[in-house]
């Protein structure tokens, strides 16, 4: 049964709801809308000259068998980024909702790596890793493991990775860690005293009673290694070597910023939208079926 | 006092009080934007010269910002020109030249400036590479050069004599730069031979200069936006790309990355060799830790007449265009952009610097005075950039969206030095990637 409460008119719930539609409009369809009517123009860097081209951008993004390649290559990193974010995130939350002392203090440490931008993220990353100058090449060197992600694709692609991911994984564990203290107590103490060892109590109970905070995750973290990752990315590699980090999002900001091929960009941009759509789609009709909601 | 009195007081003081408000912002300085793509020693060295230039005159207060290097700086530049309100004055690095030089409307030529505010102005006064590479056949001058540079080697004289070479006879030729790297390799001097900074710059545009070849139809660009890239069928340039190839296998030579960032691999020891920008002597000269010269940029002797000349590199000043720009603001920017060009200013920034002073008066100030007598090494830019041989091709190019077609050579190069594609390959996919870059930009070109 489902209680319903009913506003008299309609005036005030969409006097309340205003701010976020007006929110959701000038921020998210207007320039959806703008990208769009972009993609369909080709203009000169300073748009002193503009011209309707109806879809030779959109030809021309699937005419270049770069933009295939780095398809898949944007598959393969997202999958990587948001998984390397969740495992370890999910790991740490366990750990944490465990710490009696300073609890505070443990998951505060826990959260700064999310407080810092991309780029200046990236930047650490770069010099790092960095083979001339590096702290953690250094070491690498030392123990004989080859790493060179300036000439080395797979290399520069793990670094990317991993620095994508490490930003997001203090995010990922504030979610878990919020999802595992909602879990009632009493249910673990339950299965604890029928003699359920920690191991399966996580995974026949707290793993199903996290699950919406997983599906949460993961579509987030999907939309992030999609869209929010060009700043790790230019800081680091700028896509290279040859283009063994270039993904899609970082090829729309290379093309439109650096550029100033705007149709092209814009064009790119509605491409990756409509990915994007699409994978949130198959997501709740998919994943979100497994998803048990209190 | 009567009423009327009163009156005609109160008015005349409200007049006054209003009559004071346009007499203040008339008295307040013109205020002229600069944004410069330089940092470190070179950014605080020309910020210094816009407060010298406040500090000289009360009409004009100039402004010099630091927007991030050069591609983050024009993207910037193009948002705010598209919004209404560029800097008036943008300082360009030598490949964002094609784009702005096509860019009508957006930037007024300097020779235009300088004769709209009435002050002397005379092509001929620049060096003439720089002359030629940032003017119009007319002679008519697009933009100002100011920072000069060109490719130079630095060799580590210390990481020379370990390996038993002689540290005062730098490698002129490929050949003989390859035998030294390999000597330093087998030597374990240094860990890697020879690397370099900006790939497309050094190893495609002053590499073709220095041997005269064409590496694009019309004068490489320089007719007009209908020319095309020659990069297949080029077999010096092919030859090229295969020794680095080749020398990156056994270390002699080691790839940097895409810009500037191969630098810290020779300031820190890492390679022996470095061909770069004259104009990064100076971040050598404080960071490096070993005796080190200079020497021109090697050649093949096998090319007839070679070495040609190198060609120009670094920036220039283009003063942008705007629907609200008054005639007062222009007239500031011709007032700084002479004082920038003045002697005094010039040879204090290539002293300084290692760039190459811009004008022939403060070139012959230079010489005068006996500064590259006593600074040896110093004149090496100017032998390899003025004084070396000219040809067809030794004038610079002149491409539309170069700064994205450098990034397609390093990427197509980066796969060959992979391994994964052969030196023939790479050029051949750089120039069908390029050319392609190229027909869009003559359909937006006006």
């Amino acid at each position: 049964m489902q209680r319903r409460v009913i506003f008299p008119q309609q005036g005030l719930p969409l006097l309340l709801l205003l701010p976020q539609l007006a929110v959701t409009l000038i921020f998210f369809f207007w320039p959806g809308a703008q990208a769009v009517y972009m993609s369909l123009l080709q203009q000169d860097a300073f748009g002193i000259s503009v011209q309707f081209v109806g879809l030779d951008n959109f030809r021309a993004v699937f005419a270049d068998e770069g933009y295939v390649e780095a398809f898949w290559r944007t598959m393969l990193f997202s999958a990587a980024v948001t998984v390397l974010a969740m495992v370890p995130a999910l790991v740490l939350a366990v750990m944490a909702d465990r710490v009696v002392k300073g609890a505070t203090a443990y998951t505060t440490a826990m959260l700064v790596p999310y407080a810092i931008a991309p780029a200046v993220a990236g930047v650490l990353w770069f010099f790092m890793f960095s083979p001339s100058i590096g702290v953690l090449a250094w070491g690498m060197k030392s123990l004989g493991i080859p790493w060179n992600p300036v000439l080395d694709g797979s290399d520069a692609m793990w670094l990317v990775i991993l620095a994508s991911a490490w930003k997001q994984v203090a995010y990922n564990f504030l979610f878990f860690l919020a999802g595992l203290q909602s879990i009632p107590k009493s249910l673990l103490e339950a299965a604890a005293i029928d003699g359920a060892k920690p191991m399966r109590r996580f995974w026949t109970i707290i793993f199903p009673l996290l699950s919406p905070t997983t599906f949460f995750l993961l579509v987030v973290g999907l939309v992030y290694a999609f869209f929010d990752t060009f700043g790790v990315i230019s800081a680091i590699t700028q896509g290279g070597p040859a283009t063994a980090t270039e993904t899609l999002v970082y090829k729309v900001y290379k093309d439109g910023v650096q550029n100033l091929d705007l149709g092209s960009s814009a064009a790119q941009s509605v491409i990756l939208m409509a990915i994007v759509v699409g994978l949130t789609v198959l997501q709740f009709r998919f994943v979100e079926r497994r998803v048990h909601y209190n | 006092m009567t009423l009327k009195k009163t009156l005609v007081s109160a008015a005349l003081a409200i007049g006054a009080l209003t009559g004071a408000v346009p007499a203040l912002a008339q008295n307040r300085p013109v205020e002229i934007q600069m944004w410069m793509g330089l940092t470190g020693q070179g950014g605080e060295l020309l910020s210094r010269f816009g407060e010298d230039f406040n500090k000289s005159q009360s009409e004009y207060r100039v402004v010099v910002s630091f927007k991030g290097q050069y591609p983050e700086q024009r993207a910037a530049a193009v948002a705010a020109f598209r919004a209404g309100n560029p800097p008036h004055i943008m300082q360009m690095f030598d490949a964002g030249s094609g784009d702005m030089m096509h860019a009508k409307g957006a930037v007024v030529p300097v020779s235009e400036v300088f004769k709209r505010a009435g002050l002397q102005f005379n092509a001929a006064d620049f060096i003439p590479p720089a002359r030629g590479y940032y003017g119009l056949p007319s002679g008519e001058l697009l933009s100002m050069p100011f920072n000069v540079s060109t490719t130079v080697l630095f060799y580590n004289k210390d990481a020379f004599k370990k390996a038993g070479l002689d540290p005062e006879k730098p490698p002129q030729t490929w050949p003989q730069l390859i035998e030294a790297a390999k000597k330093i390799r087998s030597t374990n001097a240094a860990a890697c031979g020879y690397t370099t900074t900006w790939l497309s710059w050094v190893m495609l545009e002053q590499f073709s200069s220095r041997h005269n070849v064409a590496f694009g139809t019309e004068g490489n660009g320089r007719g007009g936006v209908s020319a095309s890239l020659q990069l297949a069928n080029n077999p010096l340039l092919i030859k090229q790309v295969q020794t680095l190839v080749d020398m990156q296998k056994d270390k002699s030579f080691d790839y940097g990355g895409r810009s500037n960032d191969a630098a810290a691999k020779f300031i820190s020891g890492e390679c022996a060799m470095l061909t770069q920008s004259s104009g990064g002597l100076g971040a050598i000269t404080q960071g490096a830790k070993f005796a080190f010269g200079t020497s021109g940029l090697p050649y093949w002797p096998e090319v007839k007449g070679a070495p040609f000349a190198t060609t120009i590199g670094g920036a220039s000043l283009w003063v942008f265009s705007a629907p609200n720009r008054t005639q007062a603001e222009f007239r500031g920017v011709a007032q700084f952009l002479n004082f920038l060009k003045s002697d005094r200013v010039m040879t204090e920034w290539a002293k300084t610097t290692g760039f190459l002073p811009a004008t022939n008066s403060a070139f012959k100030a230079m010489q005068d005075e006996g500064f590259f007598t006593k600074n040896p090494g110093r004149d090496v830019p100017i032998l390899s950039l003025i004084s070396a041989a000219k040809g067809d091709n030794t004038n610079g190019y002149r491409f539309g969206r170069w700064t994205e077609i450098r990034d397609v050579y390093h990427e197509e190069v980066e796969k060959a030095l992979q391994g994964n594609q052969s030196a023939a390959d790479a050029l051949r996919n750089a120039e069908r990637r390029g050319n392609a870059l190229l027909r869009a930009f003559e359909r937006t070109a006006s």
